[in-house]
């Protein structure tokens, strides 16, 4: 009953504030709606043409091969052709006026048409260079579209080669062409895309699936990260008590020391499971997030990701010495916690050390957790190793503060 | 004289307070540092950088009449089996479907290719009716992609054989020949050499495949788009906890008019605009301060490369004179110290978040651009976007000028209210 007390006593304090209902709430709501606009805005098609744009700086113009190469680009549908002028291609990748520049070597389809089947002489193929970054998304989108090109091009250079070979008209360039140019109509023809049909892998049957709703990720990543950052208010409640005496004072009764700790804690998991249930009300009514459809499961995550953050709370409270630097530790915290459980990006592209860690991380179990309900469709049962984690996190932080919290001077 | 020893009083405070040190410098660095680690991890060029755990069901078996030696199935099943690419995928058989969507549900695989009983009949029979299935966890973003280019890239090899023989039979006939039994299987076997090592080259010895990625020449400018992209994350983090900083810096007023400091100075002979100058100054150098550190740490640390330094210096006066100017208007508005959280926090971080400070590399709609040209942060940001792309100083006159402006209308107005308060 005491351990309650300290709880009530704690939110009345907490809450009575109205600062508090900034962070708490209004903040998270804010962003989610910001994070969502910006997924939503990154990922829809609007009326500009946001095709990555390739220069073509050709010192083979007349080249059969490379005039299919222009041809072939001109008419893609995920790159923009211009061209550019003889030099200027590094200039113009430099300046961004294109995202990266095809530069063609001289003599470059006489090379082609001129060797041997490359596949029975092993000679070397003639080489074009992309001048890119391909680490960027837009010089990866267009590596990725010069290879389809590139692929289709040479091999029509190589069946035409092998076509002349074996008809033995070696030698005679009218011949290639009418090959090479049957073998650009035959690939023309071909759509191997169609054969391979991509498919999520979801257990949703209803009709009125919302697994593609842009807030699926915005609004679990933004739950996890503000119930981190509302510790800044909930964690200096242990710091005013002992600025203030009120722990000392309390330590001369009869309370037994892991009540307080108790209740303190009690008071942030309270305090912290409100929020998240405020923010996933807040999205399943106002942003078609369908929490609501495993009720459940998301309770066991919520539940047990409150208990974490109360249990982590209470250890900034118990380290921390002043407001300002529960304040800095929760931001820190939230900062680490945050970027390595994805709450601010897929983890899937990462890899080395970030991945690893990520996928030990609280927040990044959180996250399962709901992306399992919201975005892999899966029933409550999906939570229960999620929460089960959570569940261990929130124990081995609980110690960890307690054990910090008997060693305090008080 | 005094402006200065009020401005140096001020200055050792805020230097002794772990909480302004570690939003001035500790939250910015660190956000940019998990970004940083992050992003150098995910190198989208190479492919073998991060792993994927894929799933094969081949239900699809070889027609008796067929003139293959193995079905299109097995072959797709192979390739993910294949020495040259176990170092980044692990690929595992499943029997069915049904097993495979258990393996993705409970993420033992990330994606499942489902090549479905007759694929190698109906492919002969020219009937494309009866796709591959590649079903992915819906998490994932880059893995089925990468699972379907492969898939593709097979499937256009045994294209490519197809149209090989067409076009070779074709000429052969056109000048009055036959093309033999064995010489199909040769030409066939030929052209999937071809398009075998022609492949593995694009894959695995770039510097040997038709097409060669160059990048641009190094200079001392942001080259890799990793560095260009973390010079726009920590201009906009440096943007973001600079106003944060000169804000809390500013709350030293508040805090000794509180703590009566203040009012006792007030009673000495030093004139009060000469206080609150030296006050302002204070600010001033520690945003000055923050700035130049979290300029050289970004440099040194993730390379970036903020531009010549007439634009640096242009964009950072800007970004000083700003900031100052709104974190006196926003204390001059504060009553007591405990209000300056939720004031802060509410307030920089929405004309943070309408700045762009956040958004530094999303492409986000003209219509919320646009929004930038109303708040100061917005014009800090043009200012670094313009220096980070190595635009001369005279480039940023514009937002400089635009910046000064600002910071002097925010000044002037604060500056009347602590006139008024103090009087």
């Amino acid at each position: 009953m005491r351990i309650l007390d300290i709880t009530l006593k704690d939110l009345t304090q907490i809450l009575r504030d109205l600062r508090s209902l900034l962070f708490l709430v209004a903040m998270p709501v804010v962003f989610t709606l910001f994070m969502g606009f910006a997924y939503n805005s990154g990922g829809t098609e609007d009326q500009t043409d946001n095709r990555p744009v390739l220069g073509w700086t050709s010192n083979d113009p007349n080249g059969l091969i490379s005039q299919q190469i222009y041809t072939l680009l001109s008419q893609s549908e995920t790159l923009k052709l211009v061209d550019l002028t003889s030099g200027t291609a590094e200039e113009s990748v430099r300046a961004g006026e294109v995202s990266g520049a095809l530069i063609i070597p001289a003599g470059f389809s006489d090379q082609l048409i001129g060797m041997e089947n490359s596949s029975q002489t092993g000679a070397p193929t003639p080489q074009l260079a992309l001048l890119a970054d391909v680490n960027s998304p837009q010089g990866q989108a267009l590596y990725q579209a010069l290879k389809t090109v590139l692929t289709r091009s040479m091999s029509a250079a190589e069946i035409a080669s092998l076509a002349v070979d074996m008809s033995g008209e070696q030698g005679d360039p009218a011949s290639f062409e009418q090959a090479f140019n049957a073998a650009i109509q035959g690939w023309a023809q071909t759509d191997s895309a169609s054969l391979v049909k991509l498919e999520l892998a979801v257990r949703e049957t209803e009709q009125d699936w919302y697994g593609d709703n842009p807030y699926n990720q915005a609004s679990p990543g933004i739950l996890v990260q503000f119930a981190i950052f509302g510790l800044v208010t909930s964690g200096q409640i242990m710091v005013q008590e002992r600025k203030y005496r009120t722990l000392q004072r309390m330590m001369t009764t009869s309370l037994p020391p892991w009540q307080v700790v108790a209740g303190h804690t009690l008071a942030m998991f309270v305090l912290v499971f409100m929020q998240e249930a405020l923010l996933v009300v807040f999205g399943q009514l106002a942003l078609g997030v369908d929490y609501a459809r495993a009720p459940l499961g998301v309770t066991l995550v919520s539940g047990t990701l409150g208990l974490w953050i109360a249990a982590l709370g209470l250890l900034i409270g118990v380290l921390a010495e002043e407001d300002s630097q529960v304040v800095l530790y929760s931001l820190i915290a939230m900062f680490i916690f945050s970027a390595l459980g994805g709450t601010w990006f897929p983890l899937e592209a990462t890899s080395g050390a970030f991945s690893k860690i990520s996928k030990i991380m609280p927040s990044a179990w959180a996250m399962q957790g709901y992306q399992n309900i919201l975005l892999r469709g899966l029933g409550s049962a999906s939570a229960w190793l999620p929460a089960a984690v959570l569940m261990a996190y929130a124990v081995i932080f609980f110690g960890v503060a307690v054990w910090r919290y008997r060693k305090l001077k008080i | 004289m005094k402006i200065l020893d009020i401005a140096l009083k001020d200055l050792v405070r805020s230097s002794r307070s772990y909480f302004l040190i570690g939003m001035a410098l500790v939250a910015p660095m660190l956000v940019t540092a998990l970004i940083y680690f992050a992003l150098g991890s995910m190198t989208g060029g190479d492919v073998s950088a991060f792993s994927m755990r894929v799933g094969v069901v081949n239900l699809d078996t070889l027609p008796a009449d067929a003139h293959l030696e193995t079905s299109l199935g097995q072959n797709i099943r192979d390739m993910f089996f294949d020495e040259s690419v176990q170092s980044w995928i692990t690929a595992s058989d499943y029997a069915d479907e049904a097993a495979t969507r258990v393996a993705l549900d409970t993420q033992e695989i990330g994606v499942a290719v489902i090549v479905p009983p007759s694929f190698t009949a109906d492919y002969l029979a020219g009937n494309y009716q009866t796709p591959v299935t590649i079903l992915q966890d819906p998490t994932l973003n880059i893995a089925p992609g990468v699972v379907r280019d492969m898939v593709i890239s097979l499937l256009d090899g045994m294209a490519g054989g197809e149209i090989a023989y067409r076009v070779v039979d074709a000429q052969v006939r056109s000048n009055g020949g036959v093309l033999e039994p064995a010489s199909i299987a040769g030409l066939v076997q030929q052209y999937g050499n071809w398009y075998i090592e022609f492949q593995r080259a694009l894959f695995h010895t770039p510097e040997k495949a038709a097409l060669v990625v160059t990048p641009l020449g190094t200079g001392d400018e942001n080259t890799s788009s990793i560095t260009r992209i973390m010079g726009m994350v920590l201009a906009g983090q440096l943007i973001f906890f600079s106003f944060f900083t000169g804000a809390y810096a500013m709350m030293s007023i508040l805090q000794e008019s509180e703590e009566g400091t203040l009012a006792r100075v007030f009673t000495t002979p030093t004139r009060r605009a000469a206080i609150l100058m030296g006050k302002f100054t204070a600010v001033f150098l520690t945003v000055l301060l923050q700035g130049l550190v979290l300029l050289i740490a970004g440099h040194l640390i993730f390379g970036v490369h903020w531009g010549n330094p007439g634009s640096i210096t242009l964009a950072l006066l800007g970004q000083m004179v700003a900031s100052v100017g709104l974190a006196v208007m926003l204390v001059s508005f504060i009553k007591t110290s405990q209000q300056a959280g939720p004031i802060f926090g509410g307030a920089l971080t929405g004309l943070g978040m309408i700045s762009g400070l956040f958004t530094t590399n999303i492409a986000m709609p003209d219509a919320f651009n646009a929004i930038g040209n109303f708040t100061p942060q917005g014009w800090v940001l043009k200012a670094w976007e313009r220096s980070l792309a190595g635009q001369p100083a005279s480039e940023l006159i514009l937002p400089f000028v635009v910046l000064v402006i600002m910071g002097i209308v925010m000044f002037t107005v604060g500056a009347l209210v602590f006139r008024k308060r103090f009087a």
